[in-house]
Formats: structure tokens, C-alpha cells, sequence
């Protein structure tokens, strides 16, 4: 081996690789209260430079999301440089990357198998968010991660962390505890969420998540590959790009090894490179025996690439996404929606919402009080992963506002303070049955004492009832005034009986509106 | 004597010995039942930290309280996401000065913390008092966000309502306790004033004491033994407590309560709404455990 000359060209791109991966760690962990109502740091970034988002929420809202019209320059820079952000930039492709020998370690391939497959999935999606249907945030890598990461890989952490820093303080030596007491205050300054925190869908996000990366097993970066709906629009963009790698030729030489080694199976027997599928890896520029492969200027020699698309296939997922929509009006919830689905304050009306909404859980991880979590069935088969509050887990924050400032895509509105004060989400009512002073003559109206607004939306009536023994006390029994309750849920939070609540709070007078008149009236 | 009836004599004589031992079990509250009256220090002014030194100079200065060396415990009142002008927690100003005290006095640490009903660090944030305690720049002067682990649970013998809670170690553990509530209107109780404070350090499902809310503060009152209790009746917050949020349920009286008796300190600070003593049940509870004085004839007020 010659002496060690200066990094080659896939370093670089690892180097990279590994800066955007703390980048999107950066973000992430940042991505909770520090102490201003504000948040300092773009947290939503990755979802600004999503093209693929951008592009199906835009078809679904018909609308402009400002936001998100950062995506452009991923797009420019695609149709210049190639799929490099796939290979040089996705957080999950670096995942990708990372755990490919975790998961057995299949090496490169050089079967295109059914690599057009995406393409008709793209169709799909952006023709159903077209028709109003938006599914872009189940598959999108970015959303994905996050969902995961959120919902149980961080929550996962911090309970590891704190059982295990719990035994080092209850049993450990006090010179031991005098060098990991810091430390642990240290992570849970930096790292970890503010307190021990649950997720609905938890392990299935993860599950989710973890098939992802496992499907290298099958295949090295499989997802990208096959599914990646960002990296299939990439995809077309780099069909177009100025610059890419090529070099090789079918007798070049009979060594093949870029071929054996390319990740994404872009390399053909004749060594022709394929933009459309390259991620600019770089493993075979530096691992050329002879140096050929180089990245520049495409040249006629580079050819065009075909992708095989069947036009019946298209006309298929055309067809397909224009038609699925049709469907939704056919369900119970297009009647009445469930009760019990509170979304954020400042959300867009529902149908608004949803084509808004990415799940990208983002919400949901800010979420001060851990009150936000990911829907699963309740509003339709779409709406899984949209995030709704279940006050008996944790209550929205009355002076809170967070939710609106990292969503992406303006799902939910960003509202100030004054506008938050105002904003419905749904409204508190009691379960006499089982409330305390009203079935069984007990004081109590904890309810009343955390209700949030400054003239309290519960009030007390005084009684003298005859309690559960038989005697006559006299005691306040809460009631709800409607006009002043948001529906925070903290009442129903906070409710001191075990089980089920007594005071619950349900959708009923939210303040956003569909524009359409209520059906299942009379 | 055989064996047997050997056995059955000592076995006697052990039940009638042990029987007839006398079983004293005197409060220490009634053996100083003729102690002097209860002393209550009273301030007013604009100025936080004259009013703090003022109502310790009147109690024989901090050092009455606090040793050199002492691991002290300030509890101000962070229940909830409010500012300081809606008086739904302790003044961050008066928690200042107070722990400057502390630490002038010498103490070895100083620690400020409160189980907040609201989510904690915005509590500690918006209340000021996170940011008062760091200013005073002193590594002594920590300001702590509740560690779960350190609820510990504790036996309360004398308690009725409450005979056994979990209760945040360094409250019982310390050297010097002191009780820094804000004085403010409570549906349930009434007003929340020091004993009610005590709920801060309580771990648990607190939602629980509020059936038997006056006897179990006052269960409560028998464990956790402030030194000293202050309340900060700067601005009391008359409707729509413990937490308000509307500056206009808020009066701005520049009033500071100390005493070593913390009945006492209740029973007075009850008159600054023009409520009697005795219409808190806790203040009611805790005076019949003879934890201290609420007859306001009996309580001797110092004020310059």
C-alpha cells in the first residue's frame, strides 16, 4: 500500500453524510421548549427541502405553502448536479448506510428487478393528493424517520437512561454518583425530552422505520431504490442533470467491480452509469482500478436512459389516484366526525388539514405537554399518523404555542399567544355518574383549580347533599361554562379518579370550521 | 419448678413487667404549651429586598435561622405558567433576596425547587424566579427542576387524612426549611396560603388530598416543619385562584409575613382578605394538632 494519500472522493461524501446526519440530530433535539415561547432554530428545515411534500400538498390544498417553497432549490440543484441528496444529504439514507451490515450486509446488485414499480407509486400519490387524497407522509423518508425517531427511538432512550442513572444514584457509591449525577444532568440539559414521555403508535413507527432499514437485507438501500417517493421525483429531475459520473465501458476492462459495489444497482454489464438511479455514491470512482470513472459535463456518450414505464401502468395509477378519493365520502366519519379527535389548536378545518398535514410528527415531538399524539383509525384510513390530543395523557399547555411553529406546512396555523387564549379545540363536560361531589358527596374540584383561563371556564355551585355514608355535608360541585372553555383537556387530565376521567373534553365547538354545511343535521 | 412451668412463669412475668411500664407519649407541642405567644413579623414597603431584611431583622436576622454550614431549602410557590404581575406565584424578587440571605448567613447550599401543576420549566421560566436565583451568581444557589427519584416515602404517624405520601427528600433531609408561599385566593381551600404551599413537595397523584383537603395539609404540617414561613403578600390574587391570570383579580398590598409559627403566619395572612382565621380548614387542622397559633389575640405582631 502506497502512504496515505489525500481523502478520496466517497470520504468526502461520508464527511458529508455524517455533517447533514448531525444536522438532522441538531434539529431534532432542538426541537422542544428552551426556556422562550419561541423556538430559536428552524427545526421543520428537512421538510422545507422536501420537493416531493411540497409538491403533493400543494396539488391536495391547491395552494401556495410558502414554507415549502424552499424545495425548489433541491429540485435546481438535482437537475444540475444529479440524485446527490440521496447519496450526500437524506438522514435516512445515511441510516441506510449505517445499518446496511446490521442487517447482513448485501453488497451492491446489479439487478434492476422492479425498480419502475415507484414510479406508478408516485403517480399514484401525487394524482390522489391531486384529487384531494394526500398520503405523501406515510412513505416519505423524512417523515418516516422522524415519526420513528420521535415516538420511540428518543422516548426509548431517555427511559434507558433514566433507569439506569436511577440505579446508579439509589445503589451506587456516592464517588461513583459524584461522576455521573453531572453527566446525567448534562443529557437531560441537551438530549433528553424534559420528562419521561409515551407515544401512541410508538413501536409501530419504529416497526415502520426499522423494515425500512431492514430491507437492506434484501437489497443495499432497497427503500431508495424501490420505494422513496422524494427520491423517485429526484429521480426524474437527475434524468436531466447536467453533471454525472460515467467513464466506463464495456471494455474498459473485465474487472467489474463498479458494477459489483454501486449500492443503488445503477451500473449495467456495458458499465453505463444510469443518472436516474446513481446517488453519486462515489465507491466506484474511487474504487476504479483504473481510474476511468470521473464526474462531469455529461457527454453525448452517456446516453439517455430509458425507465420502462408500460403506458397501461401509468393509465393504472393514473387512474387509481384520481379514483381512491372517491371512496372517502362513503365512510361513517364523512357523516359525522369522531368525537373524540381533538387536533391542535390553530389546525385547519379537517379536509384542509389532511391534505395539509405530512406526518411528520414534528407536533407531536414539540408538544410541551405530551399531549399530541399520532391518530390511528379515527379520522380514516389517511389520517393515520395526523396528530390529535388525548387529554388523559397529557394536556395542551394554555400559554403554549409550539405545535403551530413547527409545522411545516401550515396544517397548524401559527397563532400567537392573544390567538391561542381564543382558539376552541373542543370542550369539557362532566360525567356526573362518577364525578366525586355528585355521586358520592366527596369535595374535590381539582378540575376547577387548574382550568387555565383567566375567568375559569369551571365554576362551583354550593350544595348540601347526602354523601356515601349517609350524612349531609356541604360542598362546591363543579359545572363547565361553555363560552370560556377551550377544551385544553387539563380537567380531564388532571382528574385525581383513577381510570377514566370525569370531566372529558370532546371536539364539540372547535373553532375551525369547514366551509360546507354541517350534514347529519336536520 | 419443672421446665415447663418455668416457661409458663417467665412468660408471666414478662407480659405483667411489660404492662405495667408506663407508655408516655407526650406531644412536644403540649409540653411548650406555655411557651410566649407566637411571633409574626410584618413589612410593607416597595423595595423586595429591605422588606425581606426588614421582617428577618424583627425575628433576630437570618442567623436565627440558618447556620454556617446549613443545607438550606427556600420553597417559593411555581406552581404555574404565570407572570409575576398575576400573582399566581411567589415573587421572584423576594425568593432573590430571601436566598441571599440564606447565603449571607452561610449556608452551605441554598436549593429552590417546587412540584409545579403546569409544565415545570415553563413555570420556572415565566415565574422569574429561575432567572432571580441565577442572578445572584452564587454556585451555592441552585434552582433544581423536580428529579422523580427523589421522592421518597414517609410515614406520617400523627396524620388522619394522610398517614403515608412520598415527599421530595431534600425538604425533610435539610438543615433549614423555609416556607415562601404567595398568598392568593382557592376555590377548594379557600386561600392558598403556607400550609397549602407544603403540597409542593408532595410526589404522587396529589389530586387525591383535596377530599379531606384541611385535615390532610394539616397531617401534612406535622412532617414538613418549616423554620421559618414567609409569605409574600406583595400582590394577592383575590378571584380565579390559585392561578388567576387576570392582572385586574390581582392587589398590589407590598406586604410581607414572616413567623416561626406557621398557624400563625396562616391566621394572619387569612385577615388580609378579610377572611377570620378559622374559615381555613387547614389553618383550623393544624391548630387543633397544636402545630401552632391561630387566635389573633395570641399572636404578638412585630411591625416597624
Amino acid at each position: 500500500m502506497e502512504p496515505k494519500r489525500r481523502v478520496a472522493p466517497a470520504g468526502w461524501r461520508k464527511v458529508s453524510q455524517a455533517l447533514f446526519f448531525g444536522v438532522f440530530l441538531f434539529l431534532f433535539f432542538k426541537t422542544d421548549y428552551a426556556g422562550s415561547d419561541e423556538l430559536k432554530w428552524a427545526v421543520n428545515l428537512l421538510f422545507r427541502i422536501d420537493p416531493f411534500l411540497a409538491a403533493a400538498v400543494m396539488l391536495a390544498a391547491k395552494t401556495v405553502v410558502a414554507l415549502m417553497l424552499s424545495a425548489l432549490i433541491t429540485v435546481v440543484m438535482t437537475l444540475l448536479f444529479g440524485r446527490f441528496f440521496c447519496g450526500w444529504v437524506c438522514p435516512l439514507g445515511t441510516l441506510i448506510d449505517a445499518s446496511r451490515k446490521l442487517f447482513g450486509g448485501s453488497g451492491g446488485g446489479v439487478h434492476p428487478g422492479k425498480r419502475h414499480l415507484k414510479y406508478y407509486l408516485l403517480v399514484i400519490l401525487l394524482t390522489a393528493s391531486c384529487f384531494g387524497l394526500q398520503l405523501a407522509g406515510y412513505l416519505d423518508p423524512f417523515s418516516l424517520l422522524v415519526r420513528g425517531f420521535a415516538f420511540a427511538v428518543h422516548p426509548a432512550l431517555d427511559h434507558a437512561t433514566a433507569s439506569f442513572f436511577t440505579w446508579t444514584y439509589q445503589s451506587a457509591p456516592d464517588w461513583v454518583n459524584a461522576l455521573t449525577e453531572p453527566v446525567y444532568a448534562l443529557l437531560k440539559r441537551h438530549l433528553l425530552p424534559g420528562t419521561g414521555r409515551v407515544y401512541a403508535l410508538s413501536v409501530f413507527s419504529l416497526v415502520f422505520l426499522l423494515a425500512v432499514l431492514g430491507l437492506s437485507a434484501v437489497e443495499s438501500r432497497f427503500f431508495c431504490r424501490k420505494v422513496c417517493p422524494l427520491g423517485t421525483l429526484l429521480s426524474l429531475c437527475s434524468r436531466f442533470s447536467f453533471f454525472r459520473l460515467a467513464g466506463g465501458s464495456e471494455d474498459c476492462g473485465k474487472c467489474q467491480v463498479c458494477q459489483a459495489i454501486c449500492r443503488m444497482g445503477a451500473i449495467d454489464g456495458a458499465r453505463r452509469i444510469a443518472s436516474m438511479e446513481c446517488i453519486l455514491c462515489l465507491d466506484c470512482l474511487s474504487q476504479c482500478p483504473r481510474s476511468r470513472i470521473h464526474y462531469g459535463w455529461k457527454s453525448a456518450s452517456t446516453g439517455t436512459q430509458t425507465i420502462n414505464l408500460s403506458r397501461r401502468a401509468v393509465v393504472a395509477s393514473l387512474a387509481t389516484g384520481a379514483l381512491a378519493p372517491l371512496v372517502s365520502p362513503t365512510r361513517l366519519l364523512a357523516r359525522r366526525a369522531d368525537p373524540q379527535l381533538i387536533r391542535p389548536p390553530g389546525a385547519q378545518a379537517e379536509s384542509m388539514f389532511l391534505s395539509l398535514c405530512v406526518r411528520c410528527g414534528e407536533c407531536m415531538k414539540v408538544c410541551i405537554g405530551n399531549a399530541l399524539h399520532a391518530t390511528w383509525l379515527e379520522a380514516g384510513l389517511e389520517g393515520t399518523f395526523t396528530p390529535r390530543l388525548i387529554s388523559r395523557i397529557g394536556y395542551c399547555e394554555y400559554n403554549c404555542t409550539l405545535c403551530g411553529q413547527v409545522c411545516p406546512s401550515g396544517a397548524i396555523k401559527q397563532l400567537t399567544k392573544d390567538e391561542k387564549h381564543t382558539t376552541v379545540i373542543g370542550r369539557a363536560h362532566f360525567d356526573k355518574n362518577r364525578c366525586l361531589p355528585y355521586a358520592s358527596g366527596i369535595p374535590c374540584i381539582v378540575c376547577e383549580e387548574h382550568c387555565p383561563t383567566p375567568d375559569k371556564a369551571i365554576k362551583f355551585r354550593e350544595v348540601e347533599v347526602e354523601n356515601s355514608t349517609g350524612n349531609r355535608v356541604r360542598l362546591r360541585q363543579p359545572y363547565v361554562l361553555e363560552a370560556f372553555c377551550i377544551g385544553c383537556g387539563i380537567c380531564e387530565n388532571r382528574c385525581p379518579l383513577s381510570g377514566g376521567a370525569a370531566i372529558i373534553v370532546t371536539s364539540e365547538g372547535e373553532s375551525r370550521k369547514e366551509e360546507v354545511l354541517v350534514t347529519g343535521g336536520y | 419448678m419443672d421446665r415447663r412451668q418455668f416457661i409458663r412463669e417467665i412468660f408471666l412475668w414478662s407480659v405483667g413487667a411489660t404492662l405495667t411500664i408506663p407508655r408516655f407519649n407526650i406531644l412536644p407541642e403540649a409540653l411548650a404549651a406555655e411557651k410566649q405567644a407566637s411571633l409574626l413579623s410584618l413589612a410593607k414597603g416597595e423595595d423586595s429586598a429591605a422588606l425581606v431584611a426588614q421582617v428577618l431583622r424583627q425575628l433576630g436576622g437570618m442567623a436565627q435561622f440558618v447556620r454556617p454550614g446549613d443545607r438550606v431549602v427556600v420553597k417559593p410557590n411555581i406552581g404555574w405558567d404565570r407572570s409575576p404581575e398575576q400573582g399566581a406565584n411567589t415573587n421572584p424578587l423576594i425568593v432573590k433576596a430571601i436566598v441571599a440571605q440564606a447565603l449571607e448567613a452561610g449556608a452551605k447550599k441554598v436549593l429552590v425547587f417546587d412540584r409545579t401543576c403546569n409544565e415545570q420549566r415553563r413555570c420556572y421560566s415565566n415565574s422569574g424566579i429561575e432567572k432571580a436565583v441565577n442572578e445572584l451568581n452564587d454556585p451555592r444557589a441552585v434552582i433544581e427542576q423536580i428529579d422523580q427519584r427523589k421522592f421518597v416515602p414517609v410515614n406520617i404517624s400523627r396524620g388522619t387524612a394522610l398517614t403515608k405520601w412520598e415527599i421530595y427528600k431534600d425538604a425533610i433531609d435539610c438543615d433549614c426549611y423555609i416556607n415562601v408561599p404567595v398568598a392568593k385566593h382557592h376555590g377548594l381551600s379557600g386561600l392558598t396560603l403556607g400550609l397549602k404551599n407544603s403540597m409542593g413537595v408532595l410526589g404522587g397523584n396529589r389530586g387525591n388530598l383535596h377530599h379531606d383537603l384541611g385535615q390532610s395539609l394539616a397531617d401534612l404540617a406535622t412532617v414538613i416543619r418549616p423554620r421559618l414561613t414567609i409569605i409574600d403578600a406583595t400582590r394577592i390574587l383575590l378571584r380565579n385562584g390559585p392561578q388567576g391570570g387576570d392582572v385586574k383579580d390581582v392587589k398590589k398590598l407590598d406586604t410581607l409575613i414572616a413567623s416561626t409559627d406557621p398557624v400563625a403566619a396562616d391566621a394572619y395572612a387569612a385577615t388580609l382578605f378579610g377572611m377570620q382565621p378559622d374559615a381555613i380548614a387547614s389553618t383550623v387542622a393544624a391548630y387543633k394538632l397544636g402545630l401552632g397559633e391561630m387566635d389573633l389575640a395570641r399572636i404578638k405582631i412585630v411591625q416597624a
